[in-house]
């Protein structure tokens, strides 16, 4: 179960959805703190999930302003740094650009590629965590090759 | 050393180190915490900004360093940086996303101690302790200002402007300049390194402001960097402020003995405006802590104050140091506390000699040296060349000092030709006095021998410094002296030197004649003045006024003054000893001429 666990988490950092920041986050989860790691990616999904529809909102009224949407978009990339997601922070990156650049489908198609990409990494945390939590707390971060 | 120092004390620093986070991101504050936690330091959080300053204010002692972000919603993390350093002046680190190097310049500029990009690494936190015992490095370096070199700047703001008045002041000198130079991170860093040798005029509206900061700060708590900002003057410097505040320091405590410091500083301005002006030649107040009416200079005369004759003394007619230091041993009450001063003629804006009118500040302080302020304040040179004369005589070398005093005094005016005033006879001391002066060893023989020898007589504030006398009589002098003396005078003009004393002497005949007492006996010696004076109230305010006139005595009138010189002649006889000349005289004879 553990190795599974593993693998899963394996394969998140190979394909990129996740970085080292993540690992930190795990090298801060002690007995202390046990479910640390989950608790912020919690924490994440929540704060991002607000961020998401602010956003999302701004989009749809068509103004664009886009220092508005820069400064929201500077926020999100905050905290997905965070958090180590990293294919969501590219996009955030992107949309930034786009953003600068006065570029208003830029920026809408950006940022639907960024929604696509958070809610996958959502998706599969949750199935991490749930098979952690299933395997048992020994879990130690281990660091992709 | 000092880090050493504060690594006793804290023997678990930097684990406990209490940090306030700050950042409206969940996600990231509570990743920030949990850094903070496993680096063993305790932590506080909180995602509004206004929170964190209440937090802080409620306490300032609560928290050794604050962690915020830049951007917040509802305070830009740079104005909450400011304020923090302002207001509490604790160090503060900047966390951001942004890595442009624009933000972390104004975080520089806007004083923080550091600047984390996100996401924040354990290993960077495991070090920020570092600011905090770097920022009470500077603290205490300011306050002992003894190290001068190594000030890194963390946060330290008060290098300059602690109150580390008695330390040394070369010391101080240096460190000022260190800090000058060592200042990086302070908001108006371009200004300081570009202006850091630059001169402030601290003109009485600045002053004004500057007290005024200080008044709303209080006192015990007042900063550099807090009166700066509080002061909102362009283009003046944390450096400024805080060498500035270093002599207001010294000032206050030189003359707090005498008086409530409130007092002081409401009325200060002028009077520490004066004393410093004079001082913007000399560099910095050095400040001796004299005690008022302690009469105690200590102090190696030359070590006491490293007066910058320059400027102060140029005035008196250069008797730069010799005033000064010799009022290392500042008869009780004579000696106004500062050497400085004396050269400077603080002393004068203190005693109520500000041009004004009486209004001195000193009036209720027993201000020695008061009647050299007096005299300062009255007439520039002439009381400049005065005071310096009684500064000289009641420090250190009383006996010189005295002597030289009141040769000098009386130098001054050889010209002063008391008109309808027994004061003939004092002009004729007033030369002798110059003989004496320009002899520098007694008064040479002359016709008022008495006189001379009054002048001599005391030794100056040592030997007899009657601080009872002095103060009472130097509160009175003060004031009235300035206006009383010069008024009384009959002529003004007929003593050259009592020039301006003259003015300021006359204004109150009475009050003059208890400055002249003072005067003298801070000269002469407390108690021979007094005698002096009492024996005739008249004569002794004239004389007084003379001898003012003459060394810096206010005195209005030559004729007058003789009449006093006389007097205290025959009392101070044993003392003159004008012995010093040197002292006195050098500057004497400078004096002499403005006399």
């Amino acid at each position: 179960m553990q190795r599974q666990v593993a693998l899963i988490k394996q394969s998140l950092f190979d394909q990129g959805y996740l970085d080292e920041q993540f690992m930190e986050l795990e090298e801060l989860q002690d007995d202390a703190n046990p479910n640390f790691v989950e608790e912020v990616s919690a924490l994440y999904f929540k704060d991002s999930a607000r961020l998401i529809n602010n956003i999302d909102q701004a989009l749809e009224r068509g103004s664009f302003d886009f220092n508005r949407l820069d400064s929201y978009m500077h926020q999100f990339k905050g905290s997905s740094t965070s958090i180590g997601a990293s294919k969501v922070k590219a996009e955030c990156t992107k949309f930034r650009e786009y953003c600068r650049a006065g570029n208003a489908e830029g920026c809408l198609r950006t940022f639907q590629q960024l929604k696509k990409e958070h809610s996958t990494l959502r998706k599969k945390l949750e199935h991490y965590f749930q098979l952690a939590r299933q395997a048992g707390p020994k879990e130690t971060a281990r660091r992709p090759k | 050393m000092t880090v050493e120092q504060n690594f006793e004390a804290l023997d678990q620093f930097p684990a406990g180190m209490r940090v306030l986070a700050v950042d409206d991101d969940q996600t990231c504050l509570k990743i920030l915490e949990t850094l903070l936690r496993r680096c063993h330091y305790h932590v506080t959080t909180t995602n509004q900004a206004q929170k964190a300053l209440e937090l802080l204010r409620e306490n300032k002692n609560k928290f050794d360093l604050v962690i915020s972000d830049v951007d917040m919603p509802d305070m830009d993390g740079f104005k909450l940086l400011e304020l923090v350093g302002l207001e509490m002046d604790l160090p503060v680190i900047m966390l951001s996303a942004h890595s442009d190097p624009k933000y972390v310049m104004k975080g520089v500029t806007h004083g923080a101690c550091d600047y984390l990009l996100k996401p924040v690494r354990i290993e960077e936190l495991k070090n920020i302790w570092q600011h905090v015992v770097r920022s009470r490095c500077d603290k205490n370096r300011g306050s002992n200002n003894n190290n001068v070199g190594e000030k890194r700047d963390g946060s330290g703001n008060e290098g300059g402007g602690n109150s580390d008045q008695n330390n040394g002041r070369a010391n101080r000198k240096r460190k000022d300049q260190y800090n000058e130079e060592e200042d990086e991170e302070r908001d108006d860093n371009d200004d300081s390194s570009a202006q850091k040798k630059q001169r402030v005029v601290w003109t009485v509206e600045l002053h004004k402001k500057f007290v005024a900061a200080v008044n709303q700060l209080g006192y015990e708590k007042a900063m550099p960097k807090k009166i700066l900002d509080l002061m909102n003057v362009e283009k003046l410097t944390r450096e400024n402020v805080a060498s500035h505040l270093q002599k207001f320091r010294l000032y206050l405590k030189r003359i707090s003995g005498v008086t409530n410091q409130q007092a002081i500083m409401a009325n200060s301005d002028l009077h520490f405006l004066q004393m410093t002006s004079s001082l913007n030649g000399l560099d910095g107040f050095h400040h001796r802590p004299t005690t008022v009416g302690s009469g105690q200079f200590h102090g190696g005369t030359p070590g006491m104050r490293p007066f910058p004759s320059n400027g102060i003394l140029g005035r008196l007619n250069s008797p730069s140091g010799i005033g000064v230091r010799n009022l290392s041993s500042p008869p009780a009450g004579m000696f106004l506390q500062n050497q400085n001063d004396l050269g400077k003629f603080h002393h004068v804006s203190s005693l109520p000699l500000n041009h004004s009118d009486g209004g001195n500040i000193l009036q209720g302080l027993p201000m020695p040296l008061e009647f050299d302020q007096l005299q300062t304040n009255n007439n520039n040179k002439s009381i400049a060349g005065s005071s310096m004369a009684f500064p000289t005589f009641s420090t250190q070398q009383n006996s010189l000092i005295r002597a030289p005093n009141n040769l000098v005094v009386l130098e001054g005016h050889p010209q002063a030709s008391p008109s309808g005033f027994p004061g003939h006879q004092i002009n004729k001391r007033v030369e002798h006095w110059s003989n004496a002066v320009s002899s520098s060893t007694l008064p040479p023989p002359q016709t008022s021998n008495s006189i001379h020898h009054q002048f001599d007589v005391s030794p100056l504030p040592h030997s007899r410094p009657d601080p009872l006398e002095w103060n009472n009589v130097s509160s009175s002098y003060s004031i009235p002296f300035c206006d009383s003396a010069a008024t009384d005078t009959t002529n003004p003009g007929a003593f050259s030197r009592n020039t301006d004393f003259d003015s300021n002497a006359n204004a109150q005949p009475g009050v003059f004649y208890d400055s002249l007492q003072m005067r003298q006996s801070g000269n002469y010696g407390p108690t021979t003045d007094a005698a002096m004076l009492s024996n005739n109230p008249k004569e002794g305010f004239v004389v007084g006024q003379q001898k003012l006139q003459s060394g810096g005595f206010m005195v209005a009138d030559a004729g007058s003054l003789d009449d006093i010189v006389n007097s205290t002649m025959k009392q101070e006889q044993s003392q003159g000893e004008l012995s010093g000349g040197d002292m006195g005289y050098g500057g004497f004879s400078s004096l002499r001429t403005c006399i």
